[in-house]
């Protein structure tokens, strides 16, 4: 990054602030579902606000309001969001017409492609690897599984985390109008998706079990097993079809708790009737 | 008993609160906490065991956007304070933790996403008023340590109430019952997969999803080799992808002068 070096002390040292700062980003949720992670976001951004509208009461009055609206971004991705809208700060303390309602508008735009890539390679993969590893040490009774998995995945957030920050403030709204433009954006969306759906794929595999205990008499010859006829056709069709008709009932926005519910009350009905 | 009630409010809280307040740092994770909870109780090994196979169970859950589809953290917690009561097995404490942790998850996401919505008024006047102390000290890690401290505390009830009758109580419990909560247990992390895939799924790009589950059922390859599949597919595509996108725009370019700087506004509206 050649810009780099054109920052100045005062500039690293405000970049640096908002990526620690975006460790405690997600700590209150208040404000619930109609707010998500906005005092969050604010507590990352006072570096920046702090420092461009020190002689401005009016201006950072405006961005305390403007920045205690939704705003939810995975955790670790919290800092391009808050690198790009603090040079965009910068210039609104700068310039006296600037349009502020492209901050908001900006904020608005990349919440959704960032916490699209951002949930899928991190919860979806980076996680999933550091928890595989890591349980092949605990079920061995040894104390490295915990310690492997908690230091692969935040070692990989905590370079996120600055190098994401600096990313953003340096290009500011510049490197992700041109991301957007030129199809990048759009790119990397995709592929992060592919590979979680992957992942995703590969973790109802291995996690959603299902064997039932019916058989089927036949007169006169041997009983047949349902379970091993349905391995035949396919390994894995009930976990594989649950998961999808759970999805299908999330896309209709039935309440997740009805599900998990459902899924209870039915598993005790199988037990009772010797399904499974 | 209080010891153990308290020993489990604690460490429910040191990983619980401390993910959310440092940066989703994956703490209160089966494996996580497991361990903590069994370093805290004294049975550090039996810890990591339970934490590991609930790490399993739960490889699925995550909190996503304020939803979660079981308290994870809650059930590790109890199953291991349950495990260290001699008269029950670890195996059913195990089993007897993931109801608890689906009611846990009924706690946690009313907080989260009901009760809170009642300071969203609070948040706009004190920005208007530009009270910076209240915003950012009270609201964000005020309200974090309330919380949290309150999701702890009924973690100390359930484990001061439940741990002396916990083990009657599982016997009592007619085994067919105890059967379909063992299936519960298999079935349940569909719907944190369901949830996750929510977030990513496409009509384009959902037949990679099959992929994913077919690598995994009919070559049994080790979860990390899956990954490692799905990196180098998904580099050769994002390589075509840029590839297409050079040669289409570069088609434009010859094609017609006009730019596409509506894009942007269409993009930001």
């Amino acid at each position: 990054m050649k810009y780099l070096n054109d920052l100045s002390i005062d500039d690293k040292k405000m970049v640096n602030s908002i990526a620690w700062r975006s460790l405690n980003a997600h700590c209150s949720r208040v404000g619930g579902q109609a707010r998500q992670m906005a005092i969050g976001f604010l507590w990352q951004i006072m570096p920046a606000l702090n420092r461009y509208y020190k002689d401005q009461p009016e201006k950072k009055r405006d961005a305390l309001v403007r920045h205690v609206q939704f705003c939810n971004v995975s955790n670790p991705v919290y800092p391009l969001l808050a690198g790009i809208v603090a040079s965009m700060e910068k210039e609104n303390s700068e310039v006296e017409d600037f349009d502020t309602s492209s901050i908001v508008a900006i904020k608005a735009a990349l919440m959704g492609p960032l916490a699209g890539i951002g949930d899928s390679f991190l919860f979806s993969v980076v996680r999933v690897i550091a928890a595989s590893i890591g349980i092949g040490f605990a079920l061995q009774g040894s104390v490295l599984g915990p310690i492997i998995f908690f230091l692969i995945y935040n070692s990989v957030t905590m370079g996120m985390r600055f190098g994401l920050a600096y990313a953003g403030f340096v290009s500011g709204r510049q490197f992700i109008t041109t991301m957007y433009k030129n199809g990048t954006l759009a790119i990397l969306t995709k592929c992060a998706g592919i590979l979680g759906l992957i992942m995703v794929g590969a973790m109802t595999a291995s996690t959603v079990k299902f064997s039932t205990a019916i058989v089927i008499p036949i007169s006169g010859g041997d009983a047949v097993k349902l379970q091993s006829s349905l391995d035949s056709l396919f390994l894995g069709l009930v976990p594989i079809l649950l998961t999808l008709g759970c999805k299908k009932m999330l896309d209709k926005r039935i309440n997740i708790n009805y599900i998990m519910l459902g899924i209870l009350v039915l598993s005790i009905l199988m037990a009772v009737f010797h399904i499974v | 008993m209080l010891n153990i009630a308290l020993l489990s409010a604690l460490s429910y809280f040191i990983c619980y609160a401390g993910n959310w307040l440092l940066g989703q740092n994956m703490a209160d994770r089966p494996i996580v906490i497991g361990a903590v909870a069994g370093l805290l109780l004294g049975d550090l090994k039996q810890g990591l065991i339970i934490g590991a196979t609930l790490e399993a169970v739960f490889m699925g859950s995550v909190n996503i956007g304020g939803q979660v589809s079981a308290d994870y953290s809650a059930a590790t917690v109890f199953a291991v304070a349950f495990a260290t009561n001699t008269a029950l097995a670890p195996s059913a404490a195990m089993t007897i933790a993931i109801p608890i942790g689906i009611l846990m998850g009924f706690v946690t996401m009313g907080v989260n996403n009901v009760f809170l919505t009642v300071f969203a008024t609070l948040m706009d006047k004190w920005a208007y008023e530009g009270n910076e102390k209240g915003l950012l000290i009270y609201l964000n890690f005020g309200v974090w340590f309330v919380k949290n401290v309150f999701f702890a505390s009924v973690v100390f009830f359930g484990v001061y109430v439940g741990y002396s009758g916990v083990s009657v109580f599982v016997k009592s419990i007619p085994a067919v019952v105890m059967t379909g909560l063992t299936v519960c247990g298999q079935l349940l992390p569909a719907v944190g997969l369901a949830l996750l895939m929510k977030m990513i799924w496409t009509k384009e790009i959902g037949i990679y999803y099959l992929l994913g589950f077919v690598i995994f059922m009919y070559l049994k390859l080790p979860i990390i080799v899956v990954a490692i599949f799905g990196i180098i597919l998904v580099i050769s595509i994002a390589n075509r992808d840029f590839e297409m996108n050079r040669i289409k725009r570069q088609g434009l370019a010859v094609g017609s002068t006009n730019s596409n700087e509506n894009d942007l506004e269409d993009f930001l509206q």
